[in-house]
């Protein structure tokens, strides 16, 4: 059976990665990449590339801030941390989640029910 | 909502500062990658991959990059702006590809507003704003004017007892002031010199509302009786007379026998009453009614007091001061006010109002001509547009691509203008008539004028970029691309719109150079006209005699003759000689009677005094009879000398020797002559005395020692040129009497160039460049159409060659097209400049509004460089080959 990988949607990989960097505290771009992977247990696909995009944009609105620091094995990296802003987004925006798929979940299982 | 204005605030500002820090990012976020992709192999190496497969899986995991990049730039920049910039490298190099294009719109805009800046520098600067006083606007002046008078005539000066019942009793002026003309002599070391000076009345400074530049202006304590006498320089003599010289504030110089303080220097732009130096002065009445009406008088006008209610309330007050002093008032009158500077510039404003409309008519043309130019590309780019279409460019990118192009045209054509405009008004100043404009405007470039060029650089982007864009961004994509000829006709719509412009082009530059033919050829007649003397060689200077030491003829006799002996022995002179008046125009005026004639009307004439040299140093001709000897004028003989249209007006042209002539104002002088009937000893030929443009009028010249009025001007031949005498003779004026001053010093030709040339060669040098920028705009705009239309009927022209129309035929039909437009706006050209024939008929000489060289010389040259214009782009359509065309499909 090939089961096939999930697309992540627009918007939710905003929301994993501000609850990444608000569960696991600092960490750079790939840290957070591999952090997901091994939460999605490989259900989703993450292109990689998109965790930087995503970053720049939470960037700008000023939800978290980017530090040059040193990884563990000692190279410069760009180390990414939720500011007070994000954290109070992340529960208006987890709050919003849980909201919307309760009312799908809801929604389809009525669809099923027919 | 607010949050989500707030995000979208973030974002944008995020993109400026990225926009402004590009660089900076694009590495940082580059190695952020880099690094990441090294981790993620490494981490498949760990795996247990061969490196080489752990690379290749690492970018597959990673995702491409290159959109990455996009993403990023998309989030970081302002993509807008920087495909402007794009846009703008795209336009500049398209333009530069093809630069005939480029050159002749911007050139074409670059004159259009250049000499619109030039021309509208010199209308503010002279008509709406000639005066830096506080609300000149309302400042105005009255004036006596008889019911017989002439519009412009009238009296303008007041007696202080006038001034007074003026200034208090009105209704209708918030404050008003006077000024009495001042002769000032400054006594110094070497010798004397001449001022103009003005007194001036109490509150005059508050009126004009200037502070002084350096010191102070006049204040009340300075009219205070016993008050210690002070004065104001003026500017431009400061820095002429004193070579700006600021040590000479608060120290006191020697006027007209009294010693004054300066207490202050005027800015430049201060020039009341045109006088150099002011002097403070309280009126009282004074029980006879005054002297002399010498005082001019000027007042602001209230808020909401129009002319006419100022004239009606001051009319009153003039029919009261006519009841106790009737013989100063004519039987019928009213009191008519007039802005200031009315005088000045009304002479001037008509012109400078034609000039005006001409430029705004070139403007217009200039900016269609390039509307054309843009048409004829935007056809010949339609392939290009409509593929670019095709590839998914949307309207309003290929609009902006347009407005882009076309801004870079305008902007460049701004720039070419104010360099127009800059050099074209050193020019017109350097050119300029200096009476014709008030003494207090500065003709300069100025802020609002360079707004203006702006304004008119921008709107001409505007209506030439917009209407090709649109059109060529209108078209129905697999219209353009499946056929550029449209047909056999190129039926399109704009078409007579197209044609109208070039026939009200022509017509409009037929009439400027018609205009420009005419005033050229009167002014080379102006040239040629005989003055009647010799004007080169010539050095004069009008001489101030101290009135109290010389108040007889044998006084000043006494003076002149020691002075005309010393410098006829100066190197460099030839001869030199006394007169009374500055050539080349003479204003003195008496009524004459001849012995034995009777007249019921008044024969008026012109005269001056003059010594027996005066003919010979202006090489005036004699006629009939003979000049005066050393002897008559020594003993002040009863002797005169009359011109040929003395002789011609009133002794219809009898022997004239012998005759007596009586003139009537040498009773009423001063110094009054009483045995005035004098002897015609002599005719000469005609002298110029009223300008060129005006009919000689008689002309009597007398002994000048009968009597001691008037100013005096030695007049000196000189073998030298003239304008080094200055020095020399003033020197020697100043051994004569250390108390005369000079006054008007220069050469007689430079006062011919400026008193009977300046205005003639001004006007046919503005039409002249008029003309010729209009002709350049011509020879564009036929060009720009016809190309236009050739381009549009390559296809026609193909077919008509494949069924074998030879290329003469070719060229012959376009060339037809084309001159059938312009001879049309050549009859239209021609019959407004017929119509509008009165208009410069004022200003000819010895030219006729319908001279037909000038008219044949013009429509030749118009038509000439029309079909030039014609006959490029016919050349080229001659040029097509058939087989091209017809595959062009």
């Amino acid at each position: 059976m090939d089961i096939k990988k999930s697309e992540v949607l627009q918007g939710t990989l905003d929301l994993m990665i501000l609850k990444t960097l608000h569960a696991l505290g600092p960490m750079h771009g790939f840290g957070v990449a591999r952090r997901i992977e091994q939460v999605s247990r490989d259900i989703l696909q993450l292109n990689e590339g998109t965790v930087y995009t995503s970053l720049l944009r939470l960037q700008q609105q000023g939800w978290i801030s980017a530090e040059w620091g040193l990884s563990e094995n000692n190279r410069k990296a760009k180390f990414y941390s939720i500011t007070r802003r994000g954290q109070k987004q992340l529960e208006v925006e987890t709050e919003n989640w849980e909201r919307i798929s309760g009312v799908i979940g809801r929604v389809l299982r009525l669809e099923g029910e027919r | 909502m607010s949050s989500r204005r707030e995000s979208r605030l973030r974002t944008f500002g995020a993109k400026l500062r990225g926009f402004l820090s590009k660089y900076r990012h694009d590495d940082d976020f580059d190695d952020e990658i880099r690094q990441h992709l090294d981790l993620l192999t490494e981490k498949f190496v760990k795996q247990g991959m061969r490196r080489e497969d752990a690379v290749v899986a690492a970018r597959r995991q990673f995702g491409n990059t290159t959109l990455l990049q996009e993403d990023r730039r998309e989030l970081q920049t302002l993509t807008s702006v920087e495909a402007l910039w794009l846009d703008l490298r795209y336009a500049v190099r398209t333009l530069r590809k093809n630069g005939a294009f480029a050159a002749v719109s911007i050139a074409t805009l670059g004159l259009g507003i250049g000499a619109a800046t030039a021309i509208f520098s010199v209308i503010d600067n002279v008509l709406l704003t000639p005066f830096p006083y506080k609300d000149a606007r309302h400042i105005v002046f009255p004036r006596i004017h008889g019911a017989q008078q002439s519009q412009d005539d009238g009296r303008q000066g007041y007696t202080p007892t006038e001034v007074l019942e003026f200034a208090e009793n009105n209704h209708v002026f918030d404050r008003t002031t006077a000024a009495n003309e001042d002769l000032i002599l400054y006594k110094h070391g070497g010798g004397t010199e001449q001022f103009e000076g003005a007194d001036v009345t109490p509150g005059t400074f508050e009126f004009l509302g200037m502070p002084a530049l350096h010191g102070r202006v006049l204040q009340p304590s300075d009219y205070e009786p016993g008050a210690p006498p002070v004065f104001v320089l003026r500017y431009k003599t400061w820095r002429e007379r004193f070579n700006g010289d600021l040590s000479i504030l608060n120290t006191t110089l020697v006027l007209n026998g009294t010693a004054r303080t300066l207490v202050g220097i005027m800015p430049s732009r201060f020039g009341w009453y045109d006088a150099e130096v002011y002097i403070p002065e309280k009126l009282t009445r004074n029980a006879t009614g005054g002297s002399f009406p010498s005082w001019f008088l000027v007042g602001r006008l209230k808020p909401g007091v129009s002319q006419q209610q100022a004239e009606a309330d001051l009319t009153v007050i003039a029919r009261r001061l006519a009841k106790t002093y009737p013989q100063s008032y004519p039987a019928e009158f009213s009191v008519l006010v007039r802005q200031i500077g009315d005088t000045v510039i009304g002479r001037f404003e008509a012109t400078l109002y034609t000039v005006l409309a001409a430029v705004g008519l070139l403007l217009l043309i200039a900016c269609s001509n390039v509307a054309n130019l843009m048409l004829a590309r935007a056809t010949t780019r339609e392939k290009e547009f409509a593929l670019r279409a095709a590839l998914g460019a949307g309207r309003r990118r290929l609009v902006r691509l347009l407005m882009v192009e076309s801004l870079v045209l305008a902007i460049s054509g701004a720039m070419l203008g104010i360099f127009v405009a800059w050099a074209g008004l050193k020019f017109l100043v350097a050119t300029m008539p200096q009476d014709l404009i008030p003494t207090e405007s500065v003709i300069e470039l100025n802020a609002p004028v360079l707004a203006f060029t702006l304004c008119v650089a921008v709107l001409t982007a505007l209506t030439f970029g917009l209407a090709p864009a649109l059109q060529s961004s209108r078209h129905d994509l697999n219209d353009s691309l499946r056929d550029t000829g449209k047909g056999v006709n190129g039926g399109f719509r704009g078409r007579w719109l197209r044609d109208t412009v070039v026939i009200v082009e022509v017509a409009l530059s037929l009439t400027l150079l018609i205009g420009a033919g005419l005033l050229m050829r009167s002014f080379v007649t102006l040239r040629e006209v005989n003055l009647g003397m010799r004007a080169d060689h010539v050095f004069q200077t009008g001489l101030v005699l101290p009135a109290e030491r010389y108040k007889t003829g044998q006084q000043v006799t006494k003076f002149v003759r020691p002075l005309l002996a010393r410098l006829k022995v100066l190197p460099g002179v030839v001869d030199a000689a006394e007169s009374s008046v500055l050539a080349p125009s003479n204003y003195t005026e008496t009524n004459v009677d001849i012995a034995g004639k009777t007249h019921l009307e008044e024969w008026p004439t012109t005269f001056q005094q003059v010594s027996e040299e005066y003919f010979r140093v202006l090489r005036i001709e004699f006629k009939q009879g003979r000049g005066f000897s050393e002897a008559e004028v020594n003993d002040a003989r009863r002797v005169a000398v009359v011109n040929e249209t003395f002789l011609r007006k009133y002794l219809s042209n009898e022997k004239p020797i012998g005759q007596r002539v009586r003139l009537a104002s040498l009773e009423t002088m001063p110094d009054p002559v009483h045995d005035k009937s004098f002897e015609i000893i002599g005719v000469v030929g005609d002298v110029t005395n009223r300008g060129l443009q005006t009919p000689i009028e008689p002309e009597v010249w007398l002994p000048y020692t009968i009597n001691a009025t008037g100013p005096q001007v030695v007049i000196v031949r000189t073998s030298q040129d003239p304008g080094t005498m200055m020095h020399a003779v003033r020197q020697e004026v100043w051994n004569t009497d250390s108390g005369v001053a000079l006054a008007f010093a220069g050469t007689l030709d430079d006062r011919v160039n400026q008193q009977l040339y300046a205005g003639p060669r001004f006007g046919s040098l503005l039409m002249t460049i008029f003309g010729c920028t209009g002709l350049i705009l011509v020879t564009v705009g036929v060009y720009s159409v016809l190309a236009y239309s050739t381009t549009r009927k390559t296809h026609e022209i193909g077919i008509r060659m494949a069924l074998g129309a030879e290329r003469g035929d070719v060229l012959g039909t376009v060339v037809r097209s084309g001159l059938r437009l312009v001879l049309v706006g050549i009859a239209i050209g021609v019959a407004i400049s017929m119509a509008l024939g009165r208009v410069i008929g004022t200003q000819l000489v010895g030219v006729s509004v319908y001279d037909p060289e000038t008219l044949a010389a013009t429509t030749l040259l118009l038509t000439l460089t029309a079909a030039i214009a014609c006959w490029i782009p016919a050349r080229r359509a001659a040029r097509v080959d058939p087989v091209v065309a017809l595959r062009y499909q």
